[in-house]
């Protein structure tokens, strides 16, 4: 039992300020036969700013994003993509969305312009636009050396971000990015960061699922965590960052540090990492800086002071999921 | 509900273009260039294409040869007879040979279209387009029927030489490769509809497989075993023939005609029907002669014109003459083909008018279409019910 315990289903939903921009979830479930996938979940993503959807495995992101780009019918609760119901008008919602599944599903054989401008079509786009459009994104997501190879023959990150090319091809007002990093190489998140914040910068809401928490730290305004079907908190990357966590100290003698936390009348226990440090729960950043002053006042040798965790990961690890 | 593309948010920079029929043609036309290209950068087409051109190949050298021996052969017992040529066997063995490779290959390309799709996470994208599920099945059945139809055109050097041995009209030909055209499309739409019912691409090959065997072999034994149990009156009189005394008779010398009963009502050469119409049992084929109509073979041979002087002939000349005989014979039913049938005599070979084939693939459309429905339904997003173990993404 965590603080985090899902609320019971039969709860009223928190009643939503009818937001027209950017995208929510009011109660939405959806089951699949016995499994339960997505129970009651309510969601957030204001537009400008990019929304981290984070959760252990099976804990029904996938379904949760199948369902708010309009592919997969809720069995209750409402969506509102912009002011639109996916459900009553999908045509209509889907010109405002863009979706990047976890399945990279590329066309082998075609080549990523082709790709990128078949898409084109599809949305709808001026014929006379489309080959530009394309330049452009090509150009955005890195790929215009490749641009005339066989999808086959890109790599597994460089298809993640052709997907995510294919995703803004009709320049969308929503994002919805299933684990859009995984794959990527270093520079490519960080230019995946950099897409992304400037993305929200125009005002579009991002929904972002991602296992890499530090990553969603950096990226996120806001998260919203989510387990067993339900959403179990919704939380600002501020608030993440402003609550308790946990510290990770090391000094060039272990032992007086050990004898000045204790002086201090602070519990600790030994680091997980591979330095010889300890992790000390610190209950704001204020507390931190005043810790630091005390233990180097003791005259300890700190060589290492930092959270322990990201603030996004602390939450996580503080809820106590359950992998399934 | 009055949110609509205007909302109050910013416009996107690139507007979404037009709808409307032109629109709905045009979503159609890419999913079929999108497929067509994949197919025509896969070695596996061209490979079967290959394989297809040397057995038909095969099929019409061998055809040519043995008809090179039977004519010999004829000709040493002094047999000729009218024989005009090769061409019309080659021609009909070919067409038949096209006609099953056809119905071999169409459901290759065409059901996994959907499901092969699904597998590789390429349907979802094409469904948060703003694709209708419509355009998408409409855009994968014209793929698949284009691609079957290279086969076609694959064997079309082989017809051009059954022409050219001669026997055979240009009308026939042309009739001949639409309808082959037309029966490979209502596969490839079964292999379509199936592709978006099924989850496993081998699973959906398999039952398009199985359904054009249902049509193939099927209808056979449909149409034998329900003439057996179709068995129903027919109101007819008794036949004679007009026959002469072998020998002096009574007061007849052998040669005179022999007397014709009384009451004759109807009278053809040296045959006559009589007497009163009594209630007989018969097999009613007329009943069932509908499955035997939706046989592929059936409506491609049934809707080929018939040779040369047809009025003139009392034998049928060729297999696709013979099998549209037959299946217009069993479509007649007793009435017309029963001896004697309300008094009147039954009528030869190639007196029976009335196509079969417009029934019959008026009933393959049916199918077919009633199984696209279906698929339409499972391509639909957002879903709703999904069939057990599928992902939609």
């Amino acid at each position: 039992m965590t603080e985090f315990q899902p609320p019971p289903p039969d709860a009223a939903p928190t009643p939503q300020l009818a937001p027209a921009l950017g995208l929510s979830a009011t109660g939405l479930s959806r089951s699949f036969g016995e499994v339960h996938a997505v129970v009651g979940m309510d969601l957030h993503v204001p537009a400008g700013q990019v929304t981290a959807l984070i959760g252990p495995n099976g804990a029904g992101k996938t379904t949760l994003l199948l369902m708010l780009a309009s592919l997969l019918a809720p069995d209750t609760g409402t969506i509102s993509v912009m002011g639109i119901d996916p459900v009553k008008d999908p045509v209509a919602a889907r010109a405002r969305i863009g979706w990047m599944p976890d399945t990279l599903g590329v066309w082998e054989t075609l080549t990523a312009r082709e790709i990128l401008a078949t898409m084109a079509r599809f949305y709808h786009l001026p014929k006379g636009q489309i080959p530009g459009r394309v330049a452009e994104l090509l150009e955005l997501v890195n790929l215009t050396a490749l641009a005339d190879r066989k999808a086959r023959v890109l790599s597994r990150g460089q298809q993640q971000r052709l997907s995510l090319a294919r995703a803004l091809v009709h320049d969308p007002d929503v994002l919805l990015l299933d684990e859009p990093a995984s794959g990527l190489d270093p520079g490519s998140r960080v230019a995946l960061r950099s897409i992304l914040r400037t993305l929200a910068g125009q005002g579009k809401a991002v929904l972002v699922s991602s296992h890499v928490l530090a990553e969603l730290d950096e990226i996120a305004d806001g998260a919203v965590f989510v387990n067993q079907g339900r959403s179990v908190l919704a939380q600002s990357v501020a608030q993440a960052a402003g609550q308790g966590r946990s510290y990770s100290i090391a000094a060039l003698d272990p032992d007086s540090l050990a004898a000045a936390l204790a002086s201090l009348g602070l519990a600790f226990e030994q680091g997980t990492g591979r330095r010889d440090s300890v992790r000390v729960a610190v209950g704001s950043e204020e507390h931190a800086a005043k810790l630091l002053r005390d233990l180097v006042a003791a005259g300890v040798d700190v060589c290492s002071f930092a959270p322990a965790a990201g603030a996004l990961e602390e939450t996580y690890m503080s809820m106590k999921v359950e992998q399934q | 509900m009055t949110m609509t593309q205007e909302g109050s948010t910013p416009q996107p920079a690139l507007e979404p273009g037009t709808g409307g029929f032109g629109g709905y043609v045009d979503g159609v036309l890419g999913v079929v260039g999108m497929e067509m290209r994949q197919r025509l950068r896969s070695r596996g087409w061209y490979i079967l294409l290959g394989l297809w051109f040397v057995i038909i190949g095969i099929v019409t050298g061998l055809t040519w040869w043995s008809w090179l021996v039977q004519e010999r052969n004829n000709q040493m017992w002094d047999m000729a007879g009218d024989r005009s040529g090769p061409g019309p066997l080659i021609f009909e063995l070919v067409l038949a040979f096209v006609l099953l490779f056809g119905l071999l290959v169409a459901p290759a390309l065409s059901a996994n279209a959907v499901n092969g799709d699904r597998a590789a996470g390429t349907l979802a994208i094409l469904q948060v387009t703003l694709l209708r599920p419509g355009q998408i099945l409409w855009g994968k059945f014209l793929a698949s029927w284009i691609a079957g139809l290279g086969f076609l055109v694959a064997s079309v050097p082989f017809l051009l030489f059954a022409i050219v041995q001669g026997g055979l009209g240009f009308t026939q030909i042309l009739v001949a490769l639409v309808m082959l055209g037309i029966e490979i499309g209502v596969v490839c739409a079964l292999g379509v509809g199936i592709s978006a019912l099924a989850n496993r691409p081998l699973f959906s090959i398999v039952v398009t497989y199985l359904v054009v065997a249902v049509f193939v072999f099927g209808t056979l034994i449909a149409f034998g075993l329900g003439s057996m149990v179709s068995e129903g009156p027919v109101r007819a009189n008794q036949m004679g023939f007009q026959d002469v005394y072998y020998e002096n008779y009574s007061d007849a010398k052998a040669g005179d005609p022999m007397p014709i009963p009384p009451g004759v009502t109807d009278q053809e050469g040296d045959r006559y029907c009589y007497g009163p119409l009594q209630e007989q049992t018969t097999v009613r084929t007329d009943r069932v002669a509908w499955m035997l109509a939706m046989n592929p073979f059936v409506v491609v041979a049934d809707s080929i014109p018939y040779g040369r002087a047809s009025a003139d002939r009392q034998r049928p000349e060729g297999i696709f003459e013979i099998i549209s005989q037959g299946a217009r014979y069993a479509q007649a039913g007793p009435d017309a083909t029963y001896p004697c049938a309300n008094g009147k005599l039954d009528t030869g070979y190639l007196d029976q008018q009335t196509p079969l084939w417009p029934l019959g693939l008026g009933l393959q459309l049916l199918v077919a279409a009633g199984i696209v429905a279906l698929g339409w339904r499972a391509v639909r997003t957002p879903a709703g019910k999904l069939p057990r173990g599928t992902r939609v993404a």
